[in-house]
């Protein structure tokens, strides 16, 4: 067996684990799981490619401008989309609906804007995509710093729920009326979360955008296999979610290459969803779910 | 859903709105005989078959699926594979296509047991893009990109249809298709739909599975896509991967939420404006799916109940105003329960053996010990936390023991499901009464004779005359049973808009018509004023006069007093006493639980026992104290 | 407890709460209900299950707002005020089965109690070691998820964690609840000396005698009105009480 589909593997499966932190920061206050995430992370890389090597900004102010803009527009998702549906009643689900009108307007908007055509993006010096053989695998410089960089990130997140703020986050994901009745007010962590967890899908599409290029077709296979990382290493566990997105990723290359390509989506959906039947919150699931 | 309709509707009328609703399908004929407007007036129909399955299952059953496409792709795949490689008549291949688009429904539902709602739609939108990618992957099967060409119409008596006959047929269909539909969500297994969406546990205390309504709902849904799919094919005359795509069966969903989900003209309504709309701006082509999107988030944010909901409110609005009705006082008085005679009840005896559940570090139940006779009034009573509703909730199977043995009727209930134990006769109420507020009162009640009713799916879908019959029979009943508690004047009234009180005898309607033999009733006095509890009182007595077993946890000690032969006292998950309530209540262990003594005076408690005025009061174990 | 937040004088009125109605939808629950609590007193809110003493106390902290009436609290109108907006002026709520952050450690419950306050160390350090002097368990088991501890442990924690914020006015909701004898004499000896350290109290409490013996007033409700108030000893021996919470009817 080809040990570079080890290789391939962690890329994508680190590309899926950014997704689904992306998921987990704007879940934890909301137990909203916003189904335009997919369409933000390919703004993210729409907007990044544009900036840099069309306009030929320096990375880090295109990087800068494509965080607060994506982030700025998943702010505006939770004011207009979600917060007021939430406001009539916690328990619906009306914002599954809400926020897939978001994604189809971001989709379309997005597609008026740039067509079809996907934008080359060169990773900033020194890194390259250029290709070289690491015990037995063909890699770039560009993949080893995208799988350090995921783990990296996702450390660095964790800490974020160390502090007071954090903590009352999750506060607010298990029990919302106890964490109001300690002074917290769970709208303006929502708000805040939604700009970060937009944001982060935004970098998500940045640091994508070698490896597979800027595209607006990026979006739904996205948001599904992001949504699989999140789900299977259970919602709102962010190093669950990067087990399960080298899980997904490793899963999904083994399949293509013992299958078809085309077999791809096939096999990790039948991997999400035998874990789920198996395991319905997920392979790290929580210890202490309320049981009234 | 609507109150019930009013029945007395005149030939004349009937004949009138027929009448009408050919003159308006017949206006595409009328427009552009074999034109555009009818291939487009024919599509429409298809959609609106899909769509009234689709509102089926997300609407009333509560599932939220965005994976219709593909039970509509399976229809049409079938039927033109079939009726083009295999020269298969199109009945015959349309047949094929719905019966292998229900397997899937049956293969769809089974997630949907575990997962909770929102898991679960995203399930099935991956399941839409793996089933578009699996179209394209399996040439040999589905020819690809190409797709299949050459679909022919079906033929009626040896006569192949033109596009206008198809166009009828399919508006036949539809309508028939319509039909069924409310027949079904108006009878036993509509009732369980939205008991399964709003209130699984009232569902499972009538004794319907929540597993199998989803079932049926996915499977039900699943066919309807399938007729629409042959259709679709036969309408289109080419089937391609193109037409199945991901965004296709979210559109689906789309189209019952902007129609109003759960509302019984919501899919034809959002079928019509979803589909047709974008037909009529042809300009705004390349933004479809933005106004598309800001219309859905405009809709969800100023009318959650989609364009018929929005409708119907603002038809209320307009209708000139009836009398307000006051605002409910406090304290309602039920009229005098009518003197109805109910056929006896044999009761159930209920045996609890050192049953034990605990959660997380809590101990709810240590080692719990109950014996109640048929057809006698136990009572369980004590403080907040006591691991009294636990209790029931443990007998009822709604949690899982620990350890112990449950004896319903002499009969251990081990191992079985909360709806299998209600069928045993074991009946309940809950402390926050657990009604459909969407139904009304009486449909509430009927609710309880899920498990009674014998009319079988398809007399119930056709109104066949037996089915009608059953009907008409336990309305009566469930008449009968609302006038026995005392509030059949409500039995119109949405069950959202009565007063708590009535709420709980409605609730204790429901438990009778189900046959229950014991009834479990979970703090029935709590928030009752004077008056209501006297009724309450009355009521209780006289279902026992009946012959049935009722349990009662309470905290109203003289109602307990009054009615109880026998209580038992929980404290912290453990029996501190049991026995008849006289003397238990003069003890004074008992007495400190209830009213807060200090712990320091509190006798010990074999010196409780001596001191009790009979000495009929057991005390099995000493409380534990609980490490600090 | 410092009294720096404190800075009223003893006696006056602190929280009054006037002719409120109050329902969830089309169900009312409290109609015309008044109540008022003295600064640096125990108040004693007492009545039946369902008499709706949760659905008054969810309306003072906001989580419910009142059709009707009005309620101040320390000078200021708070009927309309978001909840976290009223803990912030001070009036904390404990609700009925402590609802502590069950996946959270013992720890990290205690520091969200002082969430919003800003301290320096030293005088968090201070609120903590009172805590853990008052109760001695939550420092030994600090670092366990408030899930895994017992029934009375978790309720030792509800009140921790209410300390923590050294509030002007306490609202305990059932404090004793599934407690054995021994624990209710703890939760009572912490409840009598927070308010010996200053801060106020309305307490709900099914132990009602144990309520009104360290209680100065009560109040009495039934069926969504109130039916008495009055001093506690008083209440204590009322035909009101008898009919709305025991016996003889």
């Amino acid at each position: 067996m080809d040990i570079d589909i080890l290789a391939r593997g962690l890329v994508a499966g680190s590309l899926y684990a950014l997704v689904a932190v992306s998921f987990n920061i704007l879940y934890r206050p909301t137990n909203v799981f916003n189904f335009a995430q997919g369409e933000l992370v390919m703004l993210g890389a729409m907007v990044f490619a544009s900036l840099a090597t069309v306009l030929g900004w320096p990375w880090y102010a295109a990087l800068i401008v494509t965080l607060l803009g994506v982030g700025l527009l998943t702010l505006l998702i939770d004011v207009v989309a979600v917060a007021p549906v939430l406001a009539r009643s916690q328990h619906g689900t009306g914002w599954v609906i809400t926020t897939l009108a978001a994604s189809l307007i971001i989709a379309n908007g997005v597609n008026r804007i740039w067509g079809p055509d996907p934008i080359v993006v060169r990773p900033p010096a020194p890194l390259t995509t250029d290709t070289f053989s690491l015990a037995g695998m063909t890699v770039s410089a560009y993949q080893i710093f995208l799988v350090l960089l995921t783990i990296v990130l996702v450390l660095a997140i964790e800490q974020v729920y160390r502090t007071r703020q954090g903590k009352a986050v999750l506060a607010v994901a298990e029990d919302r009326e106890a964490a109001l009745l300690r002074g917290v007010n769970p709208l303006r962590l929502s708000h805040w979360s939604f700009f970060l967890g937009g944001a982060f899908a935004g970098l998500t599409g940045v640091l994508a955008a070698p490896v597979l290029y800027a595209s607006t077709g990026l979006g739904p296979a996205l948001l599904l296999k992001g949504f699989a990382a999140a789900a299977v290493g259970s919602i709102g566990n962010n190093r669950g979610a990067l087990i399960a997105g080298y899980l997904i990723g490793v899963t999904e290359a083994l399949g293509a290459s013992l299958l078809s390509p085309g077999y791809q989506e096939a096999v990790v959906f039948l991997l999400v969803l035998c874990v789920l039947l198996i395991w319905p919150h997920g392979l790290f699931g929580r210890p202490f779910a309320r049981t009234v | 859903m609507a109150a019930s309709v009013a029945k007395s509707r005149s030939l004349p009328g009937l004949l009138a709105q027929a009448a009408l609703v050919v003159l308006v399908l017949a206006l595409p004929l009328a427009l552009d005989p074999n034109g555009y407007a009818l291939f487009v007036a024919t599509q429409l129909g298809v959609f609106v078959i899909a769509a009234i399955g689709l509102n089926l299952l997300a609407g009333y059953a509560g599932q939220v699926s965005l994976g219709h496409g593909a039970f509509i792709a399976i229809g049409a795949y079938a039927t033109a594979l079939l009726t083009v490689d295999h020269g298969w008549s199109f009945w015959l291949a349309a047949l094929a296509g719905v019966v292998l688009s229900a397997l899937m429904g049956v293969l769809m539902a089974l997630p949907s047991f575990r997962l909770s709602t929102w898991y679960f739609a995203f399930i099935t939108l991956a399941f839409a893009q793996v089933f578009e990618k699996m179209i394209v992957e399996w040439r040999g099967l589905t020819k690809g990109f190409a797709g299949v060409v050459g679909v022919q119409p079906p033929s009626v008596f040896g006569h192949v249809l033109d596009p206008a006959g198809v166009y009828w047929l399919v508006a036949v269909i539809a309508i028939i298709g319509f039909w069924l539909v409310n027949n079904l969500i108006r009878s036993r297994f509509g009732r369980g739909f939205v008991a399964v969406r709003d209130a699984p546990a009232a569902a499972q205390a009538a004794g319907a599975s929540p597993a199998r309504l989803k079932m049926l709902a996915f499977v039900i849904a699943a066919c309807f896509a399938g007729v629409a799919g042959a259709f679709f094919a036969v309408q289109k005359t080419v089937v391609t991967p193109d037409d199945f795509t991901a965004e296709f069966s979210i559109f689906f969903l789309l189209t019952v939420v902007l129609g109003g989900l759960g509302t019984r003209w919501g899919p034809v309504v959002g079928a019509l404006v979803f589909f047709l709309v974008p037909e009529l701006l042809t300009g705004l082509e390349s933004w479809r799916m933005m106004v598309y999107g800001a219309a859905l988030l405009a809709l969800m944010l100023f009318a959650p109940h989609g364009l018929v909901g929005a409708a119907r409110s603002l038809f209320d609005r307009l209708r000139p105003k009836q009398t307000e009705p006051a605002a409910q006082p406090a304290e309602t008085v039920p009229p005098e329960a009518a003197h109805v005679e109910r056929p006896a009840i044999s009761g159930l005896a209920l045996e609890v053996k050192d049953l034990r559940k605990s959660f997380g570090g809590v101990v709810a139940l240590g080692g719990v010990d109950l014996s109640v006779r048929p057809g006698t009034c136990a009572a369980i009573v004590g403080p907040n936390g006591s691991g009294k509703t636990t209790l029931l909730n443990v007998v009822g199977a709604y949690y899982r023991r620990d350890a112990g043995q449950v004896l319903l009727g002499g009969r251990e209930t081990k191992g079985l499901s909360p709806q299998q134990i209600a069928g045993e006769g074991l009946g309940r109420t809950f402390q926050t009464p657990r009604l459909l507020g969407e139904l009304t009162v009486l449909d509430n009640v009927l609710l309880g004779a899920y498990r009674r009713e014998r009319a079988s799916l398809a007399g119930t879908m056709l109104r066949l005359p037996a089915a009608a019959s059953e009907t008409a029979r336990l309305r009566a009943e469930a008449m009968e049973l609302l006038a026995f508690v005392g509030v059949a004047d409500r039995a119109d009234d949405l069950a959202s808009e009565t007063p708590h009180g009535h709420q709980r005898l409605v609730e204790i309607a429901r438990a009778l018509m189900g046959g229950a033999r014991l009834i479990m009733l979970d703090e029935p006095a709590a928030g009752l004023s004077m008056t209501e509890l006297d009724r309450l009182e009355q009521l209780i007595r006289r279902i026992l006069a009946l012959g049935a077993t009722v349990v009662i946890v309470e905290h109203h000690l003289d109602l307990v007093a009054s009615i109880a032969s026998h209580v038992t006292v929980l404290d912290r998950g453990v029996v501190l006493a049991s026995g008849a309530p006289q003397a238990v209540f003069a003890d004074a262990t008992v007495m400190a639980a209830y009213m807060g003594e200090r712990a320091l005076n509190e006798q010990a408690p074999g010196q409780a026992a001596d001191d009790a005025a009979t000495g009929d009061v057991s005390r099995p174990r000493p409380a534990p104290v609980e490490g600090a | 407890m410092t009294m720096a937040s404190n800075p009223g004088q003893t006696g006056e009125l602190l929280l009054s709460v006037e002719n409120v109605d109050v329902g969830y939808g089309h169900v009312g629950v409290l109609e015309g209900v008044s109540l008022s609590v003295r600064r640096g007193s125990i108040a004693a809110l007492v009545g039946r299950n369902g008499a709706g003493k949760s659905t008054l106390l969810r309306a003072i902290s906001g989580l419910l707002t009142p059709s009707r009436g009005r309620i101040v609290f320390n000078g200021r109108t708070i009927s309309r005020d978001k909840p976290h907006v009223i803990v912030g002026a001070g009036l904390l709520h404990v609700a009925e089965g402590r609802r502590l952050f069950r996946a959270q450690s013992v720890d990290d419950n205690l520091e969200l109690g002082v969430y919003g306050l800003k301290l320096d160390a030293a005088d968090y350090r201070r609120r903590l070691a009172r805590v853990h002097e008052l109760f001695p368990v939550l420092e030994e088991k600090r670092g366990l998820p408030a899930g895994a501890l017992s029934g009375g442990q978790q309720q030792m924690l509800a009140i921790g964690q209410a300390m923590m914020r050294e509030p002007v006015l306490l609202m305990l909701d059932e404090p004793s609840l599934g407690l054995s004898p021994l624990l209710v004499d703890q939760v009572f000896a912490a409840i009598m000396a927070l308010q010996q350290a200053g801060t106020t109290i309305l307490l709900v409490e099914q132990l009602v005698e144990r309520a009104l013996e360290i209680a100065s007033e009560a109040w009495v409700l039934q069926n969504g009105r109130m039916i008495a108030s009055g001093p506690a000893a008083q209440i204590s021996a009322s035909d009101e009480l008898r009919a709305a919470y025991m016996a003889a009817r």
